[in-house]
């Protein structure tokens, strides 16, 4: 057996915050700090950004600011068995980005035949009622995936950046007490 | 390529895989285990929901269908250790009721070994690796063994705070036995009650292969090849003797391992895989098939969990991932009206804050954030498991579509029967009725899409080729040097989980597997 510390005596070497590039560099940094510094998706568009925003703020106040958009965009440009995306769990099958694409478009689809507009462009009250629905199936037309399967993988992205880091334990007073603490407190 | 022909060859580095090559390597055999995935060191399990992520299922998929898909990522495994890399870790063992289901009750199979075949098995694994419980209070359900090598673990307030409510309902709970450490044990240390046991636990206080079983198999000589997808068993032409495996190594390259014995060990699902893809013009339907059932008879257990909200912090970041409490009192399969088959009730195991929120998966927005809040240090649980009778119809089979490799997925159809939902209702029912009587001043089922955990069956044991893809240790009936193990042999399911008996299982057949090693090669 690996001769091993106790509780937060190793830390992991090669594992930190996300990698993301910036100026053609890549920069180590957790992902609410990649979107206050504007930093460019690498596979998503702004509007599926700005829609993965809305939804996460939507499903957990302060998914956007804990950037929820570069968490997702960035973990859709690594292998499939390097990400860390609830979608694994859920038994969504490679690749991710397929998952995240189509649920943009259903969301939108919807949007715009019910409501008038895309989902980002949506009162928040209006953003509200609209998951409400496609959490209980009940957005007629719907076309993809069921969106309760949406609801909760999206819900479960939003969950980690908010309350799965350091940071989100901190927030609601539970001690994270690692025996191998994330670098970079995430 | 080719490599020097070896004793025996496992596919598959998970729990039942390192008990056959620490048992084989220790009697001298030369001993090869190839996984698919890679070979997870203890410095890679950090604590966090996020990055234990890594440590699960990838690679090829499994193609999910059924009325009940078989949800198998959040819990299995890949790479090394296997999904005991990141276990839970509960040992409650099966009851002897669930080696007879036939005989007493009409149901599914009656294995071909009874209860005090596997019991002494049992007790030699506590030994091996170590159990935390309290043996004897266990034995007002079950035949008398040995004691547990420790005591039972520590104990919080999220556990103790239901014990009154059980007692009340006659249900008396008792220490649940768990693979962790209470106190030191052979130079593991004790366990912190930190929770992160999910994630995999980097100081060893779980007993996951990598400090236990494999471990002593490297320290004997056993070479683990990671990245090593495994896609055919060989046979020789006259079609009666398996010769090795057709795999593909960390660099895609195809090679072929000769053996004078294979072990399959690569999990309930991939297991029937690999068999079905391995046919000949002898043995046309796949390897070990005659009966045609490699691959069917998948089980699953459901799970009733509920949830209350207390008025007291009950310490719910403290304790393990596996359970503090635990009963076989509605473990008889006739324990309520109007449905079928054993249930295990547990209570008390410490939370994150991924649980906090899928207590509540109807949550979302404000009131999810208030939510969490309160659930913080308020919310505690009680789960219970049930049984699923085996059905033909629940099956692996071969898809179209392949992998990679070239290798067909697997789909795994999966529908839970009547008896199932039956017995999944009255465990809510009877769950909700222990919250109310707690105190909780909040209480709630958390039903939805109805779970499956573990995944059991598809090469299960039997008395011949007529009834059952091998024997009780785990032999083909059709190939004597084809070995599977792992809980596809199960036949029956029982409702406790199944970790302490894939390992009393595994031990029992690699030592049968040692001592009878002159006709496996001839």
């Amino acid at each position: 057996m690996t001769n091993m510390g106790r509780r937060g005596f190793v830390k992991g070497a090669t594992l930190g915050a996300l990698a993301f590039t910036v100026g053609g560099v890549e920069a180590i940094m957790a992902p609410g700090e990649a979107r206050a510094r504007n930093v460019p998706f690498r596979l998503l568009d702004a509007h599926q950004g700005e829609t993965l925003e809305a939804l996460g703020e939507t499903l957990v106040p302060q998914a956007r600011e804990a950037g929820i958009a570069h968490y997702i965009d960035q973990q859709l440009s690594v292998p499939p068995h390097e990400a860390l995306l609830q979608a694994r769990i859920f038994n969504v099958r490679p690749p991710f980005a397929d998952f995240y694409r189509t649920a943009i478009v259903s969301i939108d689809e919807s949007s715009r035949r019910i409501l008038g507009r895309d989902f980002a462009q949506l009162s928040a009250a209006d953003q509200r009622e609209f998951v409400g629905r496609m959490r209980q199936n009940k957005i007629e037309g719907w076309t993809g995936r069921p969106g309760a399967a949406v609801y909760a993988v999206l819900r479960a992205d939003a969950v980690d950046v908010v309350y799965g880091t350091m940071e989100g334990y901190e927030a609601l007073g539970i001690p994270y007490m690692p025996h191998i603490t994330p670098e970079k407190r995430w | 390529m080719t490599n020097e022909k070896v004793d025996v060859v496992i596919v598959g580095a998970g729990a039942s895989g390192s008990v056959y090559a620490s048992v084989l390597a220790k009697a001298g055999k030369k001993v090869v285990l190839l996984e698919s995935g890679p070979d997870w060191q203890l410095t890679d399990l950090i604590s966090s929901e996020i990055w234990g992520r890594r440590v699960k299922p990838a690679g090829a998929p499994i193609l999910l269908e059924g009325k009940n898909p078989m949800a198998y990522a959040a819990q299995g495994g890949w790479g090394v250790g296997g999904a005991a890399l990141h276990y839970y870790a509960n040992f409650p063992r099966l009851l002897p009721t669930d080696f007879r289901m036939k005989s007493e009750h009409g149901r599914g199979h009656d294995w071909p070994i009874a209860y005090e075949d596997v019991a002494p098995f049992y007790d030699k694994v506590a030994r091996e690796i170590g159990v935390s419980g309290d043996a004897r209070a266990e034995e007002k359900w079950r035949p008398a063994g040995e004691a547990y090598p420790m005591p039972p673990m520590k104990t919080f307030r999220n556990g103790n705070i239901w014990l009154k409510a059980f007692e009340a309902s006659g249900i008396p709970m008792v220490p649940a036995p768990v693979g962790m450490n209470s106190v030191e044990f052979k130079g593991r240390p004790a366990c912190l009650y930190d929770g992160w046991c999910h994630v995999g636990c980097p100081i060893g206080a779980l007993a996951n292969p990598q400090v236990t079983y494999l471990g002593e198999a490297r320290k004997a000589g056993a070479e683990v090849r990671a990245w090593s997808t495994v896609t055919r068993v060989l046979t020789n032409p006259a079609g009666t003797r398996v010769t090795g495996v057709e795999y593909y190594d960390d660099k895609h390259q195809k090679q072929t391992q000769e053996a004078s014995v294979v072990l399959l060990a690569a999990w309930s699902a991939q297991n029937p895989r690999l068999l079905l893809n391995s046919a000949t013009d002898k043995h046309p339907k796949g390897l070990g098939n005659a009966s045609g059932l490699v691959g069917h008879f998948m089980m699953s257990h459901h799970v009733a969990s509920t949830w209350a909200m207390f008025d007291e912090d009950v310490q719910n970041h403290m304790g393990t991932i596996a359970v503090q409490y635990m009963s076989y009192e509605r473990y008889p399969k006739k324990s309520h009206d109007g449905a079928f088959g054993s249930s295990f009730v547990t209570a008390g195991f410490a939370v994150k804050t991924t649980d906090l929120a899928n207590s509540r998966a109807d949550l979302y927005g404000p009131e999810l954030a208030d939510y969490m809040k309160r659930a913080a240090r308020n919310l505690a649980g009680i789960k219970t498991f049930g049984e699923e009778q085996p059905n033909v119809e629940n099956r692996v089979e071969l898809a179209s579509e392949k992998d990679e490799f070239g290798m067909p997925l697997g789909r795994l159809i999966h529908s839970f029967d009547s008896d199932a939902v039956a017995l999944w209702n009255a465990n809510f029912e009877e769950g909700l009725n222990v919250a109310r009587a707690s105190g909780a001043k909040e209480a709630w089922s958390a039903r939805g899409t109805m779970p499956t955990s573990h995944l059991l069956g598809g090469t299960i044991m039997g008395t011949s080729a007529a009834n059952s893809v091998v024997n009780s240790y785990g032999q083909s009936h059709e190939l004597p040097n084809l070995w599977v193990a792992g809980p596809g042999i199960f036949p029956t399911e029982g409702a406790s989980n199944p970790t302490f008996t894939i390992f009393a299982l595994s031990q029992r057949g690699a030592e049968r597997m040692a001592s009878q090693w002159g006709t496996l090669t001839n």
